[in-house]
């Protein structure tokens, strides 16, 4: 009996060796496995980042746990090749597929930026644009950093696919980076996700230089004619003007602008409060989840750690940076035109460049320096909702010419 | 490349100009005020008007003067107040003095 049970110690033996080349810790040791190690201790950081200072916890928070969970060795929970070329391998996809390839599907067919744009339309109030529509043009006038950054991006040797996603980043808004990124080139996700998140929660931080550097002390103390109200009429008919508009104009940007207006409604028509709510709330915050673990899980090793994502991260800020100061110019340049009443104070045109409502409150703060009396927030959440359609616009518009 | 980066700044300017002139037009609609013939100014006889109308009127001016207010500086100051010393503002000589045990 005895030697019945011991005579299968060669089967004991490999087992065990099998069981060990199994678990993560070989895999440290194997190619590429330092590059593990690295991730691992960025997405502590970014952890670390969203935890302790609170930058976009909500979705830093969750891109860092998929980047920690994508590059443990041996857990298998995505894997790259199945996107490999960016389309889905469906004829391996069943047999090899992780937890996050499975999520990440929602990621590569455009589904979660777009459910997470019903959210947005839902919490946003567009009542300061329609009460003054000349505050689309500074919503235009930010997404010159988009295109300025795209060509930069090209000289700097990336394909024009690749460049178009990079310029989206000045576009400060999220869901639209990574839809058009998925749909351009899925492959710098991780990359443009974390820049375009990063740089959105540092908006306190990168605009206030630029719009003191644009303009004068007389300049930020001016004040802004009130606002008129606006009817609930209106408030129910601009989204349905607007997605009517833009999906003739533009279909590629319909589904993104689409679902925003479709959320707007929802909460402007009043009638439908239970749906208000649940995509203000849950599906937003389950959409949130997904959507942060997938595009973590696609910051690899392989294709996070090298020039490339140095490039991006050095563009992205570029982006940002001249997004807003296009924004404070153009402001300028309309008053040159305007009559002493309607004069606006350029802080505002910073809020083109989406990032809702982080960009509008620094132009509060800013024009509150110059004069304590001065209230700018509606007035800024004007181009700060602008933005939102017109990053869509941009990246409806280079999804056309680059998809 | 720079064509493409220059057509699409021009397109999303055009979509967005669009739009603010479509905004325009709607604000115009929504905002101008119904063409009425001048009525026929009456003369008011006092005692004419019923109470409704005068509580009509008392709310709405009410309501008026109460959205009125005056634009101050918004900059606080305290001001220090300086007084000349005078023996009959003294605290010290208001307070009976206790005799003193020598």
């Amino acid at each position: 009996m005895w030697t019945l049970l011991t005579s299968n110690s060669n089967f004991v033996g490999e087992s065990l060796m099998k069981f060990v080349e199994s678990t993560g810790i070989v895999g440290f040791f194997s190619s590429m496995g330092w590059g593990s190690v690295v991730m691992i201790f960025v997405a502590f950081f970014l952890l670390y980042l969203a935890i302790r200072h609170k930058f976009e916890p909500l979705l830093l928070f969750t891109i860092a746990f998929g980047m920690l969970l994508t590059n443990l060795p041996g857990a298998n929970l995505y894997h790259t090749e199945l996107f490999a070329g960016g389309h889905v391998h469906w004829d391996i996809f069943v047999a090899n597929a992780g937890l996050l390839d499975y999520l990440y599907l929602g990621v590569k067919l455009g589904i979660y930026p777009c459910l997470i744009f019903v959210g947005v339309g839902a919490m946003t109030d567009f009542g300061p644009l329609i009460a003054n529509p000349k505050s689309f043009l500074l919503g235009a006038a930010a997404q010159i950093g988009i295109f300025v950054t795209f060509l930069g991006a090209y000289a700097l040797g990336f394909t024009p696919a690749q460049a178009g996603s990079i310029g989206i980043i000045g576009g400060a808004d999220g869901p639209t980076a990574i839809y058009l990124t998925s749909m351009l080139s899925p492959e710098l996700l991780g990359p443009i996700a974390v820049a375009a998140y990063s740089y959105m929660a540092l908006v306190p931080v990168i605009q206030p230089p630029i719009m003191r550097a644009l303009t004068t002390k007389k300049e930020r103390a001016i004040r802004m004619r009130t606002l008129r109200p606006v009817s609930k009429l209106e408030r129910i008919l601009f989204p349905l003007i607007i997605a009517v508009i833009i999906a003739l104009l533009l279909p590629s940007a319909a589904p993104l602008i689409g679902c925003l207006m479709l959320g707007n409604l929802m909460k402007e028509c009043g009638v439908v409060d239970r749906l208000s709510k649940t995509v203000q709330n849950e599906l937003m915050n389950i959409v949130v989840i997904f959507l942060g673990l997938t595009v973590g899980a696609t910051a690899t090793a392989e294709a996070f750690l090298n020039v490339r994502t140095l490039g991006i991260l050095v563009l992205g800020v570029l982006a940002f940076a001249m997004g807003t100061a296009s924004g404070v110019l153009l402001a300028k340049l309309m008053n040159l035109f305007a009559k002493e009443e309607n004069k606006i104070n350029p802080l505002i045109g910073s809020a083109g460049v989406s990032a809702v409502p982080m960009a509008a409150r620094v132009s509060q703060t800013e024009g509150q320096k110059e004069n304590p009396g001065n209230y700018l927030l509606m007035h800024a959440m004007g181009p700060n909702v602008a933005g939102v359609v017109g990053s869509a616009v941009a990246a409806g518009i280079l999804l056309s010419f680059l998809g | 490349m720079l064509w493409v980066a220059l057509i699409s700044i021009c397109l999303v300017f055009f979509v967005l100009v669009l739009l603010v002139y479509v905004m325009k037009l709607f604000g115009w609609i929504f905002t101008r005020k119904p063409q009425q013939a001048p009525a026929a100014v009456k003369p008011v006889v006092q005692g004419q008007l019923h109470e409704e109308e005068i509580a009509a009127i008392a709310t709405a001016l009410k309501l008026y003067k109460g959205a009125l207010h005056d634009r101050e500086s918004e900059v606080l100051t305290i001001l220090s107040i300086k007084r000349a010393y005078s023996p009959w503002n003294s605290k010290i000589h208001g307070l009976t003095q206790l005799p003193d045990r020598k």
